[in-house]
């Protein structure tokens, strides 16, 4: 996994769809629509110095989509949660674009808070789609409707509306059918621009649940923002070592102790940054987290990204913006048929470099497949006993160094029966512990029961336990078969993740692969007990010491879907008190 | 011009006509409330004293066809199949019945739809006829009709009636087919221009500019021939566009002139009509100006063209809003224009199953029955227990009357009929009606994939129509025509059809025939049986 970052294993990004044809075509858009941008966002500003509520900020955008003749309407929407509702007004607008048959459409957004995070505001990416809107609605050259959306807070507001737009409204949603709809939504773009002017444009692509857009839809960007905005577009918001010259060594993780030479070395200046990024992407997609408005969309199978302005101090600003975004959404229109070529699973280690699938996948499937070897060794091990001409030694696979006399291998039985109750009980209680954290009375009480729900699930095994049948010689030790089974389950799990979400698949195997391997029993009680302590550490620690990333999950959860949380409890968890209680088995 | 135009005259007079042929052209420009303007240009050509032909003496020699203003094209075509009544029209975008109102010609399904109505014969049959005039009227029209085949056809005789007469030799059966994804161009306007006696070179038809009518808001032609007992055969070919001044013009302003909506102005006028009018539909405000002045007639300026008119030809018409910088577009919440607006969407992102909701509205204050018509193709399964009819969020089945279904039926020729339902819809005044009715989408083989089969298979529009009894009931303010709803999309579960996904198929398939036979030579114990005697 360490060789993920290394340029040599990364290739150039290409175009695959034909259709898109990026940056092969004139803008329009020049100063005058750059004013009226400006003026927008005098008028925002005004609306964030008088603190309107929500409501009237969504009333202010639809009379502005109205003065443009578009159909525009407002969406009103509340959620609820165990820790209350949340509710927030979108507004929206649907372009009819000329002589199409409203079949297709595109989604241009943006949200009221920014990715950028600390309460900025999207003040200037919203005043860019009003501008934009003016200004498309003046070509006849739409193949598709142009759907202006501009959602309340930063993810919710969005959620509610594409759930409306489909009409699939979960349960805990409360809101009106939306007024105007136009066709299906293939492509969209997310656009947030918080600070003053900017000098890349970052992209920002994960999605709910580690979905992520076609590559062609960013490889496109990449394009377009060189040919025809004349600017440099990012992963993130990492600027890339070229860029910072004078600066890296302000980002660089290397300490200033290190000689200069290596700290220079632009071989390990370029994995550094790749590193970066691939760090930076693990971590949205393997918490299942979206990395912006974006990652809502996916889900829906609307290939979108977010255009990131990265704040700087200059050169560029609407002009730029307004010509990519322009020139972008003609890309997308003269899509035929949904973005399709297999460009859905990648690494973008740079943004003109990304991995296939094909060079990042073993890493979690050699571990996978290793777990699931030693979970068939100890299989094969459980069945078979050594029998030493007369001293009968029973071991699973301890080897005799020098076998003095002639031994026999005899079989034995393989009662399962105790084992699976075992597994299913850890995997019921994490469904229980699950249920009590997403309870309001979790919420409420929450250092009561952190540690309550730490001591139940670390004290209810090892109460259990002398349940269980004790072992006798016929029959394979219950802790070696716990064992087999444990690690069959967890590399089945770690290798179908590695398809539905590659970093997941990665964090599980570098906390399970080894940990899991090697649990065993010891002869000691207090080894064991120390072993079992640790297991459960691993499993439920994060109650403890992550409190602001439980929160965060549950929250994904409940409002927006991300199965997270419910993984990690019904079935990481479960895995590692599996192996925990393969050390229990063995003491006792 | 003069002299040409006697001579075209006298050649007229001299043709030998049996029937006598008459020719009327006009076009209606109405301004519209959201700074659009919608032009609608009619050509008729009456056969007076024709019959259609009787299709049950289709083996018998035809009369001699001897037409100078009929198109011998259409009519050859008529005559071979027997048509008594012929619609078919070529639509590009939708139609947006709240800001425009009723289309002046009420057929705006997007795409192409034709309907015929014929005679029913042992000689040939009606779907004989039907397969015929599809693939002639595709070869007419260069348009893609002849796939309009038994996968798109079916009967609704409520929703589609005879138009005229009925003529009294035979028993009349129709057929009707949709194709929404045609694209309607150039190609398809060429040959409508053919039809004319005057071509593009003199009339109204002068102004169809194909570069102009083409980057309209909507455009949309129609050919439609009816047999009125009494009169004869009419042919009436229309063409309509929408334009947008406020979109092409610099300052952002709705005022047009003939001039500016097509580039192009009428300089001399078709010498075979007898009659050929502009007529503009004024507006309600008072703040234009027309140019030339001409007295109203009935809320609308009518301006004479034809050539025995004393009349000069008004080189150009236009209209104008002297008080308006630009144009500032009504502001919300605006009433509807018509007095049902519909709306119908396809929920559910999964490629298996999914809901089909239309929800209709009532703007008017009386109770409006209307019939509802769903052509499905067989691509939607749709499960009628589910039929749902709610309003004001509560179920009210009572409003949903005399449902006919037809589910799809297999052809002799292996395709499925498409699906067909039809019923009444009682909408109580000022409110909204919602249907919803669950669907399964169809797993088609992968040969029956399109070539772009990632974009979805079109699904035709529904079209709400008047009930023939209902019309008498209600006032004339409430009147109401043909709705036809916008065309939806479905994504059926298709096949990633992409290189790489093969190559993985066929890859791991390759794998899995190495990893078996080397597990199989490993793990397996050959031996030599030995057979005890």
């Amino acid at each position: 996994m360490l060789l993920i970052p290394i340029p040599l294993l990364s290739q150039g990004t290409y175009i695959d769809e034909n259709a898109l044809q990026p940056a092969q075509v004139n803008t329009y858009w020049n100063w005058g629509d750059v004013h009226t941008a400006d003026l927008h966002m005098y008028q925002l500003d005004g609306i964030v110095d008088r603190n309107l509520t929500s409501e009237q900020r969504a009333e202010f955008f639809r009379m502005e989509f109205s003065k443009l003749g578009l159909a525009a309407s407002t969406q009103n929407y509340t959620f609820t949660t165990s820790k209350g509702t949340i509710s927030g007004n979108n507004a929206y607008a649907v372009m009819s674009s000329p002589r199409a048959a409203g079949t297709e459409a595109m989604v241009i957004s943006a949200s009221w808070l920014s990715t950028a995070g600390h309460g900025a505001l999207n003040v200037r990416g919203i005043s860019t789609v009003l501008s934009l809107a003016a200004f498309l609605k003046d070509y006849s050259l739409w193949a598709k409707d142009i759907i202006f959306v501009i959602s309340d807070d930063y993810l919710h507001g969005m959620h509610a509306w594409l759930n409306a737009y489909h009409g699939t409204i979960p349960s805990n949603l409360h809101t009106d059918p939306l007024e105007h709809i136009s066709g299906v939504i293939w492509t969209a773009l997310n656009i947030d621009y918080s600070g003053h002017s900017f000098s890349h444009l970052g992209v920002f692509h994960e999605g709910l649940n580690g979905r992520l857009p076609n590559q062609d839809l960013i490889n496109s960007f990449r394009f377009i923002s060189h040919y025809t905005g004349g600017l440099p577009m990012t992963v993130y918001d990492h600027l890339e070592p070229a860029d910072l010259v004078d600066r890296w060594s302000e980002w660089s993780v290397l300490p200033s102790w290190t000689p200069a030479f290596i700290r220079r070395s632009p071989q390990l200046q370029q994995y550094e940054y790749r590193a970066r990024n691939v760090v930076r992407h693990i971590g949205y997609q393997a918490r299942g987290m979206c990395s912006g408005v974006h990652g809502l969309f996916h889900q829906f199978r609307i290939d979108a990204i977010t255009i990131f302005a990265v704040p700087a101090k200059g050169p560029h600003g609407f002009h730029a913006l307004g010509k990519i975004v322009e020139s972008t959404l003609r890309t997308m229109n003269n899509l035929l048929e949904r973005l399709h070529a297999s460009f859905f699973f990648y690494i973008l280690t740079s943004p003109g470099t990304f991995l296939k699938i094909g060079m990042f996948l073993p890493s979690a499937i050699l571990v996978s497949v290793a777990m699931l070897f030693k979970g068939l060794g100890e299989w094969v091990d459980a069945g078979w006993v050594r029998e030493v001409s007369e001293v009968s030694l029973k071991g699973t696979g301890s080897l005799e160094k020098e076998p003095k006399t002639k031994d026999t291998w005899r079989n034995r039985r393989r009662p399962m029966l105790s084992v699976l109750i075992t597994m299913v009980a850890t995997h019921v209680l994490g469904v229980l512990v699950f249920n009590l954290l997403c309870s309001r009375r979790f919420d409420e009480n929450r250092s009561f029961f952190v540690p309550a729900i730490l001591a139940a699930v670390s004290m209810i095994p090892p109460a259990l336990l002398p349940l269980l049948p004790k072992n006798t010689p016929e029959v394979a030790p219950s802790s070696v078969l716990l064992k087999s089974s444990n690690l069959c389950l967890a590399s089945t799990v770690i290798s179908i993740m590695s398809l539905l979400n590659f970093s997941l698949a990665a964090m599980l195997a570098l906390t399970m692969g080894v940990p899991l391997a090697t649990s065993s029993r010891s002869s000691s009680m207090t080894t064991s007990l120390l072993r079992y302590a640790a297991y459960c550490i691993l499993a439920w620690g994060w109650l403890v010491l992550l409190p602001e990333e439980v929160e965060s999950a549950i929250w994904n959860w409940e409002v927006l879907g991300v199965w997270f949380a419910p993984f990690v409890c019904i079935v990481y968890a479960p895995l590692v008190m599996q192996a925990g209680i393969v050390c229990l088995q063995g003491s006792s | 011009m003069l002299r040409a135009s006697v001579w075209i005259s006298l050649a007229y007079l001299l043709t030998p006509s049996l029937s006598l042929e008459n020719y009327k052209e006009d076009l209606r420009v109405q301004p519209l409330r959201d700074g659009r303007v919608s032009t609608a240009f009619s050509f008729v050509t009456v056969l007076d004293g024709v019959v259609p032909r009787n299709p049950t003496a289709l083996e018998q020699p035809d009369e001699s066809q001897h037409y100078a203003l009929f198109p011998l094209t259409l009519g050859q075509i008529l005559r071979e199949y027997a048509i008594t009544e012929l619609h078919l029209t070529l639509n590009a975008g939708k139609w947006n019945y709240d800001d425009w109102g009723h289309p002046l010609e009420a057929s705006v399904r997007t795409g192409a739809e034709l309907w015929a109505w014929m005679g029913a014969s042992e000689v040939t049959t009606v779907d004989e006829r039907w397969s015929g005039l599809r693939n002639a009227l595709s070869g007419l029209f260069c348009a893609s009709l002849g796939s309009l085949d038994s996968r798109r056809t079916t009967s609704p005789v409520v929703a589609f009636p005879l138009s005229g007469s009925t003529p009294p030799f035979a028993q009349h059966e129709l057929r009707h087919a949709s194709l929404p994804s045609e694209n309607v161009c150039t190609e398809n306007l060429t040959p409508f221009l053919k039809l004319l006696p005057c071509k593009s070179r003199a009339g109204l038809a002068a102004l169809l500019n194909p570069q102009k009518v083409f980057d309209a808001d909507w455009h949309g032609m129609g050919v439609h021939v009816i047999w009125k007992e009494g009169t004869g055969v009419e042919l009436k070919l229309t063409l309509q566009a929408v334009f947008n001044p406020a979109r092409s013009s610099a300052g952002k302003r709705r005022d047009w002139s003939l001039q500016s909506l097509f580039d192009r102005s009428i300089e001399r006028s078709c010498p075979v009509a007898s009659s050929s009018s502009v007529s503009v539909v004024l507006p309600e405000e008072v703040n234009y100006q027309i140019t030339p002045q001409i007295a109203h007639v009935e809320g609308s300026a009518i301006y004479d063209l034809s050539s025995s008119s004393n009349s000069t030809i008004p080189s150009n018409i236009a209209m104008h809003w002297p008080s308006e910088h630009s144009f500032q577009y009504p502001m919300p919440p605006l009433q509807p224009l018509t007095p049902l607006s519909v709306k119908r969407t396809l929920h559910g992102t999964t490629q298996t199953r999914g809901v089909l909701s239309v929800s209709i509205t009532n703007n008017s204050p009386q109770e409006i029955s209307a019939g509802y018509l769903e052509i499905i193709p067989a691509l939607l399964t749709l499960w009628m227990h589910t039929l749902e009819v709610e309003t004001n969020s509560e179920i009210r089945s009572d409003l949903l009357s005399d449902l006919k279904y037809q589910p799809p039926s297999r052809q002799p020729n292996g395709h499925l009929s498409p699906s067909m339902v039809q019923a009444v819809l009682t909408i109580p005044p000022k409110s909204t009606l919602k249907i919803s009715v669950e669907v399964n989408k169809a797993f088609l083989k992968y040969t029956e994939h399109p070539p772009d089969a990632m974009r979805g298979w079109e699904l035709p529009g529904a079209v709400f129509f008047p009930l023939p009894q209902s019309a008498n009931n209600i006032s004339s303010s409430y009147d109401w025509e043909m709705i036809y709803t916008p065309t939806l999309l479905v994504d059926l579960p298709t096949p990633d059809f992409s290189m790489p996904y093969n190559v993985i198929i066929l890859s791991c398939t390759l794998m899995t025939l190495i990893f078996g036979s080397f597990f199989n030579l490993l793990t397996r114990k050959w031996v030599v049986v030995e057979i005890k005697e």
